[in-house]
């Protein structure tokens, strides 16, 4: 196999964004999320809103929460990484709270939205995805304020 | 309809999601042969719009047309996006984005089964 070994990471050169690294992938998964929760939403809304409206403005709910994390996410500056930490926050607290809904009161979920059954539909991925993202914020503020920036 | 190409698309995208996570857990970036794999998850996902759009254009419909022509629109976009975005990257990460592609052309052949049954896997 002729694949170019990565550099190693020493401590000296970590990624330079919130966009870098690992966040590369945090931020693959979100851009997939955002699409496919808000797509799905803006379908349902026009076509079928009648059938289950809770469920579809909860869904374009979560797919603005998951453009709003893509894009601060991928900008990574200090002010979008405090937007990013709330809208992380928003969604686990999204997720745990419509999933808790979802399974306590069907009636109201005829159809479901990402965040049914804690994302059950979508093999959990958005009850794990806003922990990672505080998880990565966390490193990215304890860096900050180890620096004496103050963000 | 002939389920070969759904078929061959899941099994080639969780072998891409694999041999891209092996990648990622050695510590390698991205590299050609990796690319040279995109390119053909593209390929027979193009394969797989073309099938259905010549199903549609035959007369056939789907009770959920709007989510299929989003599907078809969005499909031909992730290895091309998954692509672009671990090139950038310059680290083991980037074969961590292609896994995801991988993953989700997988996941999309069974999705599109579920909108329109007539695309077998």
């Amino acid at each position: 196999m002729s694949e170019p070994a990565a550099p190693p990471e020493p401590a000296g050169s970590p990624p330079d964004s919130t966009r870098a690294g690992p966040g590369r992938l945090l931020v693959a998964v979100y851009a997939l999320f955002a699409l496919s929760a808000s797509a799905r939403a803006g379908v349902q809304i026009a076509t079928k809103f009648g059938h289950a409206p809770v469920a579809y403005v909860l869904s374009a709910f979560a797919g603005v929460v998951y453009i709003l994390a893509t894009v601060t996410l991928a900008v990574g500056s200090p002010t979008a990484r405090r937007i990013a930490v709330v809208s992380c926050s928003v969604e686990l607290a999204g997720v745990l709270a419509v999933g808790t809904w979802s399974l306590a009161d069907p009636a109201t979920f005829p159809d479901a939205t990402v965040w049914s059954g804690y994302g059950s539909g979508y093999g959990f991925v958005p009850l794990v995805l806003p922990v990672f993202g505080l998880l990565w914020l966390r490193r990215w503020t304890k860096r900050a304020s180890r620096r004496g920036l103050g963000s | 309809m002939n389920g070969a190409v759904p078929t061959t698309i899941i099994v080639a995208g969780l072998a891409l999601a694999g041999y891209a996570l092996l990648m990622t857990a050695r510590n390698r970036r991205m590299s050609v042969p990796l690319l040279a794999a995109v390119g053909v998850l593209e390929i027979l996902l193009l394969v797989q719009v073309g099938i259905i759009v010549a199903r549609l254009a035959g007369g056939g419909r789907p009770a959920g047309l709007a989510t299929l022509i989003g599907y078809l629109i969005a499909m031909p976009f992730i290895p091309v996006a998954a692509a672009f975005w671990g090139l950038v990257e310059r680290s083991r990460w980037g074969p961590a984005v292609i896994a995801v592609a991988g993953l989700v052309a997988a996941v999309l052949m069974v999705r599109l089964h579920q909108i329109w049954p007539v695309i077998h896997v």
